[in-house]
C-alpha cells in the first residue's frame, strides 16, 4: 500500500500542481479573454522561485511567494495593454509573450543557466500542502466565481455588447482576470520548482500552453471543477496508460479536436449541466407543482 | 421636465449609403412609444444609433436633455438606458435567476472584495437584489423555474429572462427589440399586459416591431420607418389607416 | 557583407512571404487563423525530400511534389478540423482550438516518421552555381527562389483578380452571406482557398529545406510564429502587405543573426510581434475586423 503511494505520489504532486495551471487557464478564458500566458507566467514564477533558492539561499516557501508575485506584477503589466485587444489577437499576443520568456530563459544564461536549467532545486513542497494550497485556491475561485464577479465573466464572455448594454465595464473585468491569471500560473510554476529538483526553459514552452489549453477545453472553461477535472485527466492519463506517453502530443491535439467539435463545453461543464437539468426536472414534474413551467407549456399551447 | 429620449435629425451612413436618415423622435416617460416599419426599415440601426453601438453621422440624441450623441455605450447603460435583444442572448449556463441579477449590475455598491470576505453590507446587498429579482420572476410568472439552466428553457421563457434582465437595472428609457417575435397571440398579450405596467411606473418604453396589431392596442405614439426615412408618426390609428404606411407594408 | 546579408535576407524574406501569403489568404476569406498552417509547411518540405531521397527525383518535381502534398494536407485540415465547426457555426475560439490540435497530431506524426531527426537535402539536389554580383556572392538558388515566389503571387493574383474562380473566393472573402444567396457554394471555395493556401506552404518548406539545409518535424512552429508577425504587420488579407512584411521581417531576421545572436534574434521578431499587435492590430495595409471591442464603429 505504501508502495502504490510513493509510486504516484509524484504524480499526485504534478496533478495538484496542474491544477493551479488550469485554474488560471480558466480564469482568463471564463471572462471570454483569450489569453495563452499561463506558460510564460509559470515560467516567471519558476524561475524566480528556483533562482532565489539556489542563488541566494532563499527559503523556498518564501522564493514561491516572490514567484507568484513577479508573475501578478507582470500580468498586470501587460493586462492593460492586451485588454484592448480581443480574441485572436489576444491569443496571439500571449503566444508572443511565452515566446519572449522562453527565448529570455534559454538565452540568458548568466542568469538562468540557460537550456541546462536549475537543478538540485529543494524539494520543499510535500503532497500535504500543496492539497492545502489547491483547496483553498479552489475555494477562493468558487466563491469568486458564484456571485456577482462570476456573473458579470460569463456575461462578457457570451456577449459583449449585452454585458456593455447592462453597464458592465469589460476593461476591467478583463483586467482583472488577467491578472489573476497570472498570479494563479506564477504559484504553479514557483510550486512546481519547489517540487520538481529541476527546472529547465523547456518545461515551460509551447508544450506546457497547449496542455493548459487542453486541460481547461477538456474539462470546462466556465466552472472551477472544469479545470480540474481536465488537469486530473490530463496528467494521469499518460501515466496510467503507457501507451499515451509515447503519443501523448497525438492524444492531446486528437482530445482538442474531439472535445471542441463535438462536446465544445467540456467534459465537466456538460455532465454538471445535465445533472442540473435532470434534477429541476424531476421536481418541476411532481405533481406539487402547479401551472407546468418551461418545458410542457410548449405542448400546452393548443389553447391558443 | 424634458421628454426622456428625443433623436434630433439622426442619421446614420454605411461608407454613402444612408441606413437611417432624418429620423427625429420623442420617447416620453410612462407612455409606450412604437417605432414600427417593415423588414430592414433601419429599426435595428436606431436602436444601436441610441445605445451608443453606432456613431451617429449627423443629428443628435438627448436623453433628458443632455445630448449623448458622442457618449460610449457603457456610460448609456449607466445613465439608465436599457435594451432587449432581438436574437437572445443569455448565458445558457447559467440559472434564471443568475442571468437576472447580472442585470442589477450598475446598481452594485459594494466592491468586489466585500463580496468574497461574506462582508454584512455584501450579504445585505445581495439579500436585497435576491429579492427584487424574485420580485421581478414574481410578475413573470417564473418563481418556480429560478433555479432552472436558462439554456433548457422554451423561447418564450428565455424572451421573458431577457426582459427581467433588462428591468432589473431600474432603467430610464426602455428600448425593446422586437420582443414579441416569434410568439404567439397568447403570450405576447401577457408580454404586452407587463409592458404596460413598466411604462405606468414612469419609464419610457420604445417598442420597436413589425407586428401592427400587436403595436396599435399598446402605443400611444406610433413613428412609423421605411428604407430608412421616416414616413409617418402620430396616434395608431390614424397612423394604421395612413395610405402611405399601407403602402409601405404590402410594397414590401 | 551588409549587402550581402540584405540579399540573404530578401531571399528567406520573400519565401517567408509565401507562406505568409497562403495564411493571410486563410484568413480573408475564412476569418480564422489556422494555427496548424507551419505544419502544412513541414509536410511539404517532408514530402519534397522524399520525393528526392526516395524517388530520386530531380529538384522540380520535388517542388511540385512538396506543394500537392502542402495542398493536400490543408485540405485534410479543412475537412477534418474546420468543416465541423463552420457547419454550427462556433465562435473563433473554438476554430483555433481546433487547428492546435490538428497541429499537434500532425507534428506528432512527422516526429514519428522522422525519428526526430534533422534531415538534409543531398548536397546535389539544387545544382551548386554562384555568381559574383557587386561583391556579392549570388547563389542560382536564390535567382531561382525569387523568381519562383514572382510567378506564385503573380499567379495567385491572376487567379484571383482574373478567373470567375477567383472572383468568388473574393465574393466569399467580402461578405459570405450574400455569396450564399446568390448561389455561390461556399464549400467549394473553401476547399480552394486552402488547397491554394497549402500549396504555397508546401513549396516554402521545400525552399526553406533547401536555403537553411534542413528538414526537420519542428520546423513548422518557428515559421507560424513569424507569419504572425508578417501578416499583423502587413495586414491581415492583404497580400502586398504579406510580402512586403515578409521581406522585412526577412531582413530584420538575418541581420540579428549576423550581427547579434540567433537567439535575441528569435526574441526581437517576437517583441516586434507583441508590440505591433498591441499598437495597431489591422497592421499597415489590413482592414479592420470584428475582432476589435464593443465600441462606437
Amino acid at each position: 500500500m505504501i508502495n502504490f503511494f510513493n509510486t504516484y505520489q509524484s504524480l499526485l504532486d504534478h496533478i495538484l500542481v496542474n491544477m493551479l495551471l488550469a485554474a488560471s487557464q480558466y480564469v482568463v478564458l471564463r471572462a471570454g479573454v483569450f489569453s495563452l500566458g499561463s506558460a510564460g507566467f509559470a515560467a516567471l514564477g519558476a524561475y524566480c522561485t528556483a533562482l532565489l533558492t539556489t542563488k541566494l539561499g532563499w527559503n523556498p516557501w518564501l522564493s514561491v511567494v516572490l514567484g507568484m508575485m513577479l508573475g501578478t506584477f507582470v500580468s498586470a503589466l501587460l493586462a492593460l495593454p492586451l485588454s484592448r485587444l480581443r480574441g485572436v489577437f489576444q491569443a496571439v499576443a500571449t503566444l508572443a509573450f511565452v515566446q519572449i520568456v522562453l527565448s529570455a530563459t534559454q538565452n540568458w544564461v548568466a542568469l538562468t543557466n540557460g537550456p541546462m536549467g536549475v537543478n538540485s532545486i529543494p524539494h520543499a513542497a510535500g503532497t500535504a500542502s500543496l492539497l492545502l494550497i489547491v483547496v483553498a485556491v479552489v475555494v477562493f475561485l468558487v466563491m469568486m466565481g458564484r456571485y456577482s464577479f462570476g456573473r458579470a465573466l460569463d456575461v462578457i464572455r457570451e456577449d459583449e455588447t449585452v454585458a456593455v448594454s447592462l453597464g458592465i465595464s469589460v476593461p476591467y473585468y478583463h483586467r482583472i482576470a488577467f491578472v489573476l491569471s497570472g498570479a494563479l500560473a506564477g504559484l504553479s510554476g514557483g510550486l512546481h520548482a519547489i517540487s520538481s529538483y529541476s527546472i529547465t526553459p523547456q518545461d515551460y514552452g509551447f508544450g506546457l500552453l497547449v496542455a493548459a489549453l487542453a486541460m481547461v477545453v477538456l474539462g470546462g472553461r466556465t466552472t472551477v471543477w472544469g479545470a480540474l477535472v481536465g488537469a486530473l485527466v490530463l496528467t494521469s492519463l499518460p501515466e496510467v496508460f503507457r501507451v499515451f506517453a509515447d503519443y501523448r502530443a497525438v492524444v492531446q491535439g486528437l482530445l482538442l479536436m474531439l472535445v471542441i467539435i463535438y462536446l465544445p463545453r467540456g467534459l465537466a461543464d456538460t455532465v454538471i449541466a445535465h445533472l442540473k437539468d435532470r434534477r429541476l426536472r424531476r421536481t418541476a414534474a411532481s405533481p406539487v407543482m402547479a401551472a407546468p413551467a418551461g418545458v410542457l407549456t410548449a405542448q400546452t399551447r393548443s389553447r391558443s | 421636465m424634458s421628454t426622456a429620449l428625443v433623436l434630433e435629425n439622426v442619421a446614420r451612413h454605411f461608407g454613402g449609403v444612408p441606413a437611417v436618415d432624418g429620423v427625429s423622435l420623442e420617447v416620453p416617460a410612462g407612455q409606450i412609444t412604437g417605432l414600427i416599419g417593415p423588414n430592414g426599415a433601419g429599426k435595428t440601426t436606431v436602436v444601436n444609433l441610441i445605445t451608443g453601438i453606432l456613431h451617429l453621422t449627423r443629428g443628435r440624441v438627448l436623453l433628458d436633455g443632455q445630448d449623448v450623441s458622442r457618449a460610449e455605450a457603457p456610460d448609456l447603460a449607466r445613465a439608465g438606458v436599457a435594451r432587449t435583444f432581438q436574437n437572445i442572448r443569455l448565458v445558457p449556463d447559467a440559472s434564471v435567476l443568475d442571468n437576472v441579477l447580472v442585470g442589477f449590475h450598475r446598481h452594485e455598491k459594494t466592491g468586489l472584495w466585500a463580496n468574497l470576505l461574506g462582508l454584512p453590507s455584501a450579504r445585505a446587498e445581495a439579500r436585497q437584489m435576491q429579492g427584487e429579482a424574485m420580485q421581478l420572476l414574481e410578475r413573470f410568472g417564473m418563481t418556480e423555474l429560478a433555479e432552472h439552466r436558462a439554456g433548457a428553457l422554451s423561447y418564450g421563457h428565455q424572451r421573458r429572462i431577457e426582459m427581467m434582465r433588462a428591468l432589473a437595472s431600474r432603467p430610464k428609457v426602455l428600448l425593446l427589440d422586437e420582443p414579441v417575435a416569434g410568439m404567439n397571440d397568447a403570450e405576447a398579450e401577457s408580454l404586452a399586459h407587463i409592458f404596460r405596467k413598466v411604462a405606468d411606473d414612469g419609464v419610457a418604453v420604445l417598442l420597436i416591431e413589425h407586428n401592427m396589431r400587436f403595436v396599435m392596442s399598446l402605443c400611444s405614439r406610433l413613428y412609423v420607418l421605411a428604407s430608412g426615412r421616416l414616413i409617418a408618426q402620430g396616434e395608431p390609428d390614424a397612423v394604421g389607416r395612413d395610405p402611405v404606411v399601407v403602402e409601405a407594408y404590402l410594397g414590401a | 557583407m551588409l549587402m550581402q546579408q540584405l540579399l540573404n535576407g530578401i531571399v528567406v524574406g520573400s519565401v517567408y512571404g509565401l507562406f505568409a501569403l497562403g495564411f493571410t489568404l486563410l484568413f480573408g476569406v475564412n476569418h480564422i487563423m489556422n494555427m496548424a498552417h507551419g505544419s502544412v509547411f513541414m509536410w511539404g518540405a517532408f514530402a519534397g525530400l522524399y520525393a528526392v531521397l526516395q524517388l530520386d527525383a530531380p529538384i522540380y518535381v520535388a517542388l511540385l511534389v512538396g506543394m500537392l502534398a502542402g495542398g493536400a494536407v490543408s485540405v485534410l485540415l479543412d475537412l477534418v478540423a474546420f468543416r465541423p465547426l463552420r457547419r454550427r457555426g462556433g465562435p473563433e475560439f473554438s476554430a483555433i482550438v481546433s487547428s492546435i490540435g490538428a497541429d499537434l497530431v500532425l507534428i506528432s506524426i512527422a516526429q514519428k516518421l522522422s525519428n526526430t531527426a534533422v534531415m538534409r537535402f543531398p548536397f546535389d539536389a539544387f545544382p551548386v552555381i554562384f555568381f559574383s554580383f557587386m561583391g556579392m556572392r549570388v547563389q542560382l538558388l536564390q535567382l531561382v527562389i525569387m523568381a519562383l515566389v514572382v510567378v506564385m503571387v503573380v499567379g495567385l493574383v491572376w487567379y484571383l483578380y482574373r478567373t470567375s474562380f477567383g472572383l468568388r473566393i473574393r465574393s466569399v472573402a467580402y461578405a459570405e452571406q450574400t455569396s450564399r444567396l446568390l448561389g455561390i457554394n461556399p464549400g467549394p471555395v473553401n476547399m480552394q482557398v486552402f488547397f491554394i493556401s497549402g500549396a504555397l506552404a508546401g513549396m516554402a518548406g521545400v525552399l526553406i529545406g533547401l536555403v537553411f539545409n534542413s528538414v526537420h518535424f519542428a520546423m513548422g512552429e518557428p515559421l507560424l510564429l513569424r507569419a504572425f508577425v508578417i501578416i499583423i504587420i502587413g495586414g491581415l488579407g492583404s497580400i502586398p502587405g504579406a510580402l512586403i512584411a515578409g521581406m522585412v521581417i526577412g531582413i530584420v531576421q538575418t541581420l540579428s543573426v549576423a550581427y547579434i545572436s540567433s537567439g535575441v534574434a528569435e526574441a526581437i521578431v517576437f517583441m516586434a510581434l507583441f508590440v505591433v499587435i498591441v499598437l495597431r492590430p489591422t497592421g499597415l495595409f489590413g482592414q479592420p475586423t470584428a475582432a476589435m471591442r464593443v465600441q462606437r464603429t
